[in-house]
């Protein structure tokens, strides 16, 4: 019987090979969507899951509270050495210190090789603690002592090519020389690990400047120090952050809060936790799988709406094998084989197209999903359920309608409309395909609008002639301001600041601690520091809006402020902050308020301007050049930089940015969703043009008739035009007016994670649902202008 | 093997119920030859829909080899049909999908048979048609006589024990109409019973008895043999 009903499906596919060609198309493009989806999801959703006890791994983390809470993946320097040598809770606990991008040069050759890998510093432990593994070696003696290094195995071909990199040296920072002692296999893409070089914690100990990690400090959570511990077993997680809530008041009492509170973090959560950095908000996920999920049910709606449409032409054969016996299950369950095969072949080209495109959809949205996804018993499972679910969500209602057509009826061609599904069912599926689309495309248009409300809005401070440089460690005051001197001697630069942040362009900056006005207290809130030379606020283009910036000296005792920090101090007038002592993370710096600056945005749209101190660094910590450009000469400004740079440190990799393009970064996740979003909007408007076609053809071929009648009696073609186009215009309208809220109320929701947010203009609900319409009326009209302009002759004898 | 009393058969629209037949008694015994006669619209394929079990009526007994059918649901139906009566019609209704072999074949696919006693079985019919040669075309390669030939072997093939014909030489030449009443003829012979609407008062004469109607009820019966 099975295959009876294979045969027959297969022929009728061949035979009405348009319809088929619109249902397996259409399918097939919900597949490859669904397809790369699930890898996106399964890419996130098994984050380090290859650590063998990750349910007992977890990561110190520190909750700062103050006037609000402020969440920080990384802890004070002293915790872990408490945590390990007071108490008995873990089996292993390891500080690591990402240092993003370090210098690395290979002395070998005649010419020394430079090269930027992401780096870290971990303690031994930290390899015990997870399971990345090496080749040849265990961890018995690796990275306990200084200088030493463990490296991935594309790292080492990179660094070394053949030759064996156990025992080869590198010199970090043109500093240190570090010893290769361990190669590890290449780490997964979804781990939150994602240096490429380990180099020994005891390395940036014996360094300089380490006192922001010595042992013993408890201060400051900003050091980019993370820790994780391996717990003992049946250790009580709640019961261990009942013990750390003491630690403020026991370690660190005033002036740090003793609210302050420190948690551990389950490892497995640490890439969902979207209170802290590196994370995906698991919201993303559900979306792109709702997403996918609409366009797979608009190809249904198409198969559904198309097959019950073309049932009357299989109404023959349904009569006939009632007639030799068939029961209605029988018959259904044909039908349902059939829906099966070309939901099969759907899904066959669907997978081909995914794996197609996979190069391309991970380059455009810089992803990195592997066609190992593809492999495994999830997706095995997910595949099964899809053909399984999709044959049966779109095979059901036409396999009913074709069961129980009475064989009568079917037999003398006496079938009507009703017959063949009800229309208000068609029209109920043709709407909720417009709606999908509609919401899509408004959920493009207020992301789009959002990131370029945010990317394009006045900062309070200049981006686009601002180019930021990067600068090696360990420079001296005399150092940074010759090179200053020389790269402000072009007349393409307009102003060079030495700093440590930008004003903005960046999530995480450093808060702490404030005293005014030689109050009792610290504030109950963070300020966050800039820190820059004197020509900071100059190059930056923010504005003063009391007093005057701050001399150049050898200490520093002079503070610029922002507005809001006087609105958080309770002070409305700028000119009332000035000359008042402020004193800031405990004595690190001690001077007066000189000057007011406006509100910048510190930050990006999601979090609202904070109060913000710009000051010289007193230890000159500074990382960066801020360099204003004549963006009209921006080539020979650059080339002018580079040039100075390069013949300051010979021995570094020059680098730049553009502040602007920093801007834009931040919203790289929005950017990713927009993209995304764009293309699965396009798609469902595509799939649903593919079912306007098919089911508009089969008006066209069922009014052939009336369309002759109305011609001889004198219709236009405009009239004619207008019968296949009216139930859609009607259906578009009430698309549009369900669309619209469900659109608003989703998109608002989104915008609240924004504190500064575009807004929502009726054009937004307009234009999808004018898109829809122009879309339905071109292929209406398309295939209604070949019906409308016929010679009534011809219909008529054919009929 | 069949016996109806009183059948009723209304069809209803908003405002008007037509009667498609009224008070309609007969029988008919196995081995029967019987043809039903009558202008368009008396009533004749209502009667052939009940008898096949296509169609349920609206009042009255039919009792079908002793078991009163007309309460019967759909599947008892459909049961009762595929195992029973073989159906030719006026404009064939063969499935354009599937070839002559398959066509033959699909009756005793719904009947269960395996899959090698089918093939024996499909053989045997459509050799006995002499359409063997023409087993792996399609329908509409086929001409309307051996179209028609293809419907009779279908109908046949499960040997039930009653054929319904509705018109069947009504879309063939004379040539092609003589033959398909020959093959009924002799299915007949062999025991068949055979129950055919027409209009054709030659083919009538080759039926045991004719039943004519008129607006939904027997006005004469006259036997032949």
């Amino acid at each position: 019987m099975i295959k009876n009903y294979f045969k027959i499906a297969w022929r009728n596919i061949r035979k009405r090979k348009s319809v088929a060609l619109i249902n397996i198309l259409g399918l097939a493009l919900g597949f490859s969507c669904a397809i790369l989806i699930f890898l996106f999801i399964q890419f996130h959703l098994t984050f380090d899951n290859f650590h063998k006890d990750s349910d007992r791994i977890y990561r110190f983390v520190s909750e700062v509270h103050r006037d609000h809470i402020a969440y920080k993946s990384t802890v004070p320097p002293a915790l872990p050495n408490v945590f390990k040598n007071d108490y008995n809770y873990a089996e292993k606990v390891a500080k690591i210190i990402d240092r993003g991008e370090q210098l690395i040069t290979v002395n070998s050759g005649a010419t020394p090789q430079r090269y930027k890998p992401r780096t870290a510093f971990v303690e031994p432990d930290f390899f015990r603690i997870f399971n990345f593994p090496l080749i040849d070696k265990d961890f018995s003696d690796e990275l306990t002592a200084p200088n030493t290094a463990i490296i991935t195995r594309e790292m080492a071909k990179k660094l070394f090519g053949d030759t064996s990199p156990i025992n080869q040296t590198f010199i970090w920072d043109n500093k240190d020389t570090i010893r290769v002692t361990g190669v590890l296999k290449d780490l997964p893409k979804n781990t939150l690990i994602n240096s490429r070089v380990f180099i020994s914690f005891k390395t940036l100990q014996t360094s300089d400047r380490t006192s922001w990690i010595a042992t013993e400090s408890w201060t400051g959570t900003a050091t980019s120090l993370q820790c994780f511990t391996l717990l003992r077993l049946n250790q009580d997680p709640l019961k261990i952050e009942q013990e750390m809530k003491k630690w403020p008041a026991k370690y660190h009492p005033e002036p740090v809060s003793t609210e302050d509170h420190y948690k551990l973090q389950p490892f497995p959560d640490i890439h969902f936790d979207s209170r802290y950095s590196n994370s995906i908000n698991i919201k993303l996920l559900w979306i792109l799988g709702a997403i996918g999920f609409f366009l797979i049910l608009i190809a249904c709606i198409n198969f559904i709406n198309i097959s019950a449409a073309q049932s009357v032409y299989r109404s023959k054969e349904v009569g006939v094998r009632k007639v030799l016996g068939s029961f209605k299950d029988q018959l259904f369950r044909q039908f349902l084989t059939e829906t099966f095969l070309i939901t099969l072949i759907a899904l066959i080209i669907g997978f081909g197209l995914s794996v197609l495109f996979l190069p391309f959809f991970n380059n455009t949205f810089n992803l990195s999903l592997s066609k190992n996804g593809l492999i495994n018993f999830r997706f095995a499972g997910f595949i099964a359920i899809l053909l399984i679910g999709v044959a049966i969500l779109a095979g059901s209602y036409p396999g009913i309608i074709l069961a129980r057509i009475a064989p009568v009826l079917a037999l003398k061609r006496k079938l009507t409309q009703s017959d063949t599904g009800s229309s208000l069912t068609r029209k109920i599926l043709v709407t909720s395909q417009f709606v999908i689309s509609i919401v899509l495309i408004i959920a493009v248009l207020v992301i789009g609008k959002q990131i370029k409300y945010a990317t394009s809005s006045d900062l309070g401070y200049d981006t686009s002639t601002i180019v930021m440089v990067g600068l090696p460690e360990t420079l001296e005051q005399a150092q940074l301001n010759t090179l200053k001197n020389k790269i402000v001697q072009s007349s393409n630069i307009k102003r060079v600041s030495i700093c440590f942040t930008s004003p903005g362009a960046q999530t995480d900056g450093w808060g702490t601690d404030v005293n005014f006005n030689g109050n009792p207290k610290y504030e109950k809130f963070l300020i966050q520091s800039k820190m820059g030379d004197e020509d900071y606020i100059e190059t930056f283009g923010i504005q003063l809006v009391a007093g005057r910036n701050f001399i150049k000296k050898d200490s520093v005792d002079e503070v610029l402020v922002n507005e809001t920090f006087g609105t958080k101090i309770g002070i409305n007038s700028p000119e009332e902050l000035l000359g008042k002592p402020i004193k800031i993370s405990d004595d690190y710096i001690q001077g007066r308020i000189v000057g007011v600056v406006k509100d910048f945005y510190n930050q990006d749209f999601h979090g609202t301007i904070s109060p913000v101190f710009i000051a010289p660094a007193p230890d000159l910590w500074y990382n960066e050049i801020g360099v204003k450009i004549n963006r009209k000469n921006t080539k020979e400004a650059l080339q002018h930089i580079e040039q100075q740079w390069t013949s300051y440190f010979p021995n570094f990799i020059f680098e730049y940015a553009f502040l602007n393009d920093r801007v834009t970064e931040m919203y790289k996740s929005e950017q990713q969703f927009l993209s995304l979003t764009r293309l699965f909007s396009f798609l469902a408007i595509f799939i649903d043009g593919l079912g306007i076609y098919g089911l508009v053809s089969f008006f066209v071929a069922q009014k052939t008739k009336e369309v002759g009648i109305r011609k001889v009696l004198g219709g236009r073609v405009i009239d004619i035009l207008g019968l296949f186009f009216k139930d859609f215009f009607t259906l578009i309208g009430i698309a549009g007016l369900i669309a619209s809220p469900i659109a608003w109320y989703f998109m608002n929701d989104w915008l609240q994670h924004y504190a500064y947010r575009t807004q929502i203009n009726w054009w937004v609900f307009a234009l999808p649902i004018g898109c829809v319409l122009v879309l339905t009326l071109l292929i209406a009209s398309y295939k209604g202008y070949r019906a409308a302009t016929a010679n009534p002759v011809k219909s008529l004898r054919s009929e | 093997m069949i016996k109806i009393t009183d059948l009723e058969k209304y069809y209803r629209t908003e405002e008007v119920q037509t009667v498609a037949l009224n008070k309609l008694s007969f029988d008919v015994r196995e081995g029967e030859f019987v043809a039903i006669m009558g202008p368009s619209g008396c009533g004749k394929s209502t009667l052939l829909n009940i008898l096949g079990l296509l169609d349920d009526p609206d009042g009255g007994s039919f009792i079908f080899n002793g078991i009163e059918v007309s309460g019967f649901n759909e599947r008892k139906r459909a049961n009762l049909r595929k195992h029973n009566i073989g159906f030719v019609f006026q404009s064939f209704n063969l499935i354009d999908e599937l070839t002559v072999y398959e066509n033959v074949e699909l009756p005793l696919i719904y009947t269960g048979v395996k899959a090698t006693d089918r093939k024996n079985r499909v053989h045997e019919v459509l050799e006995k048609m002499q359409i063997m040669h023409r087993r792996n075309h399609f329908p509409q390669q086929l001409s309307g006589g051996q179209q028609q030939r293809v419907a009779v072997a279908r109908a046949v093939v499960n040997n039930p024990k009653l054929i319904l014909a509705d018109e069947p030489t009504g879309n063939l030449d004379s040539s092609n109409g003589n033959e398909v009443m020959d093959l009924l003829t002799e299915l007949n012979q062999q025991g068949t019973t055979i129950i055919m609407v027409t209009h054709s008062e030659h083919d009538a004469k080759f039926s045991h008895r004719i039943i004519r109607m008129l607006d939904g009820q027997k006005v004469t019966e006259n036997v032949l043999v």
